[in-house]
């Protein structure tokens, strides 16, 4: 602190400290916070206040409808009453179908059966009854519904039951999306790590730019663009298939051609390219930083290339695994477009899917709140889990 | 464990921009030797090394071990060792697990690794140092794990890239003892690279020096010192004065050459003829001072030069004279007896013997002494 008013005076200091703690609240801790407490919210959607609203969305309904037909049969009696020209002035009669109540229609557009004066005033009163019960009863049904809710707010309680009654589905779900963001974290660190190797420990300067050029470009274009690149490719009428086409091996035309996306193995993929830069630069640094030398006199020792990047290069490299492993594997996990874009909904959901539809299908945000938890705690246990097992500190990653 | 001859035969290395780091080359290094190259930065001694070790393949000629040519044959089926400048000890793993690791590749079982680690732990007196990491020993004990990881693969070569340089003067000193006590004991070729002259004066059987990719000369300690065979090899082992001149006569191994102080008489090295042009040298501690006594110089075989003293530095045991005669510096280094009574400002008569007087056929002077 003392510093930072060393440096930057009373007044920047301030500001800084401002920003920093304004973004640390607003950005961090309340929505956080939110987070968390909703996820211990449990919001019962079988519960009698959402009975109770129901009830009374279908007794608005009703009463709209009866309340259409009213205004038609007043219409007709209007109509029948004027003096008749013969010519229809607006809502012709013979178009009239029997359309009753259909909300949205206006009482021009749509007429009630066309019925005799007895019989219309006969209806009317009918309906007048039936509208004076509904409101009865909403008026009732609003009153339970204002205690009801109260006393549904003083019960606003803490549980687990956000997470208790997660379905085995959604648990199956939560698995195997850890798994998959497993299996895109070892594809990648298998593809990465060799590139790594090789950009690290070239001699040359002009190729070491064009390898971390051609790396580099793919990630100037939007994330979802690269995706939907690939479901261009990927495509049963795509760029591969038609590759195929031409090489001979299938024949579009007769529908040969092979369904690569809504796969695993799609998904796999376009994560993997997506997020190949978080592993490569990490590995490519902490490689960077190994004597070549201790390369040369392992080799000179005897040792074969494998039994060189087991005991000398991996164990040297380990704290940039560690980074990109975590790094990648948090991205896929919470990956949202992949899966959706090419998992195409014909693949097994991923868990951010779920999340996604928890929170703005199901409409329940306490429950997508308790989901994302889950999701958060997981990674984190995975970043620590890593750390232990690569033996590496959170210094060695600061590093 | 036994040494084994190292043969290069018309050994050339040109990099592909082009540049000849060294010049076909011819050397042989007898099996159980201690042979340095010695050489300024530069001058392609270290592609020799990495040729020798298989890190690089020469553009022309082969190179033997024994009897087995290695061309085509990479370093890690070579019955090479090589010792880096910076050690390139594994940080990560133990001193033993370092030393061992040659057997690790081999294979060998843990138990059998561990004893020999032990062995060699004993050999270059760590004893049970053999847990500790790398970084925790000192830059001698550091050097000494390398030269045991390095003969844990019991290789008949043993290559040495100046591994004792980044050591301070004290420790490089012991080292070289220990070296050669090593070297003794194992009875390994060692093939040593430096820059410093000490080292390789101290330690070789054999020294080769080199310059912009050619061997100069490969002969004794003793030799590369007291007889010189080129221009280069003169100025870069000790120090030389050198003044140019112009044969004017020979006479079996005497020889005499013309230069601007008069006529100076020598030793022909190079077999120089009347008329040539030739460098005339000698160390500064071949000179003395005539202390005015100039008489009889001739009879008792003195060349004699008049200079102009410009500094004296003492140095403890060692005066040293720093004179000018005419465009020529002189050097002369005298002992310190406690009675040594140097002239002041005015021309001091020098005298050199012509034995000690070395001729020589102009060529490239060392830039820089080792």
């Amino acid at each position: 602190m003392h510093a930072l008013i060393k440096t930057y005076g009373r007044g920047l200091t301030v500001l800084f400290v401002a920003l920093v703690a304004a973004w640390v609240l607003l950005m961090i801790l309340v929505p956080g916070v939110r987070t968390i407490q909703r996820a211990f919210i449990y919001e019962d959607r079988a519960g009698e206040t959402a009975m109770i609203a129901i009830e009374i969305d279908r007794a608005y309904t009703e009463k709209f409808q009866l309340d259409q037909e009213a205004a038609d049969l007043h219409a007709q009696a209007e109509a029948e009453s004027a003096p008749s020209s013969g010519v229809p002035s607006f809502g012709a009669p013979s178009m009239g179908g029997p359309t009753i109540g259909v909300p949205g229609a206006g009482p021009s557009g749509g007429a009630a059966a066309r019925l005799s004066p007895a019989d219309r005033d006969a209806r009317l009163a009918e309906i007048a009854a039936k509208v004076a019960t509904l409101e009865g009863r909403i008026a009732d049904l609003e009153a339970r519904e204002d205690t009801s809710s109260g006393e549904a707010g003083m019960k606003e309680r803490y549980s687990f039951e956000n997470f208790t009654t997660m379905s085995m589905v959604h648990v199956r779900i939560f698995v195997l999306t850890l798994f998959y963001a497993l299996c895109v974290t070892v594809l990648s660190f298998l593809i990465c790590y060799p590139v790594a190797f090789v950009a690290a420990t070239t001699r040359s300067k002009g190729k070491l730019t064009v390898m971390l050029l051609l790396l580099v470009i793919p990630y100037a274009i939007n994330e979802l663009l690269r995706i939907f690149s690939w479901v261009m490719i990927l495509e049963k009428n795509g760029i591969l298939n038609s590759l195929f086409d031409a090489l001979g091996f299938i024949d579009l035309e007769a529908g040969e051609g092979i369904r690569f996306v809504a796969s695993n193995g799609a998904v796999f993929l376009v994560m993997v390219y997506a997020y190949v830069l978080f592993m490569v630069f990490p590995i490519y640094n902490t490689i960077d930083t190994l004597d070549p030398n201790q390369l040369e006199a392992a080799r000179d020792l005897g040792a074969s290339s494998w039994r060189i990047h087991t005991r000398v290069v991996i164990p040297h490299a380990k704290p940039g695994i560690a980074v990109g492993a975590i790094m990648t594997f948090m991205l896929s996990a919470g990956s949202i477009a992949a899966p959706e874009i090419v998992g195409r909904g014909l693949h097994p959901d991923w868990f951010s899917q779920l999340i996604y539809r928890r929170f703005f299908e199901a409409d329940s945000w306490n429950q997508g709140s308790a989901y994302s938890l889950a999701l958060l705690v997981a990674c984190v246990i995975f970043i620590f889990a890593t750390m232990r097992i690569f033996k590496v500190g959170i210094r060695d990653i600061a590093k | 464990m036994a040494g084994q001859d190292v043969v290069l035969q018309n050994v050339s290395m040109v990099y592909p921009n082009g540049f000849t780091a060294v010049h076909p080359t011819d050397l042989t290094i007898k099996a159980g030797e201690f042979f340095s190259i010695l050489g300024p930065s530069g001058c392609g001694k270290t592609t020799i090394l990495r040729m020798i070790s298989g890190f690089l393949e020469p553009s022309s000629g082969t190179i033997s071990i024994g009897d087995t040519v290695m061309n085509g044959i990479g370093p890690n089926k070579r019955p090479t060792a090589l010792i880096f400048q910076n050690l390139a000890l594994f940080p990560l793993m133990s001193v033993w697990e370092n030393i061992a690791f040659g057997l690790e590749a081999r294979g060998e079982s843990k138990a059998k690794r561990r004893k020999r680690a032990e062995e060699l732990l004993d050999l270059v007196a760590l004893t049970g140092q053999g847990e500790k990491k790398p970084t925790e020993l000192s830059g001698g004990q550091r050097q000494r794990v390398a030269i045991a990881r390095a003969l844990a693969v019991e290789p008949s070569v043993l290559l040495l890239d100046e591994p004792l340089s980044a050591l301070d003067l004290k420790l490089r000193q012991h080292m070289r003892a220990e070296l050669k006590a090593i070297q003794r004991k194992t009875n390994v070729t060692f093939i040593y690279i430096t820059h410093d002259q000490g080292e390789a004066l101290a330690m070789s059987d054999r020294v080769a020096v080199m310059n912009e990719g050619r061997i100069e000369q490969v002969s004794s300690a003793e030799g590369i010192y007291n007889r010189p065979e080129t221009a280069f090899a003169a100025t870069f082992v000790g120090e030389q004065n050198v003044f140019r001149g112009r044969v004017v006569a020979t006479e079996g191994e005497g020889i005499s050459v013309e230069t601007e102080h008069g006529l100076l008489h020598g030793v022909n090295r190079n077999a120089l003829t009347p008329g040539e042009e030739a460098l005339v040298m000698v160390r500064p501690e071949q000179i003395e001072l005539m202390n005015g006594n100039a008489m009889g110089a001739a009879e008792r075989g003195l060349n004699t030069l008049s200079a102009r003293l410009e500094r004296r530095d003492l140095e403890g045991a060692l005066i040293n004279l720093y004179l000018r005669a005419g465009d020529y510096p002189v050097h002369v280094n005298m002992h310190n007896t406690g009675e040594t009574h140097v002239p002041g400002e005015q021309a001091i008569a020098l005298g050199f013997h012509w034995r000690h007087t070395v001729m020589m056929r102009p060529g490239n002077l060392a830039k820089e002494r080792a």
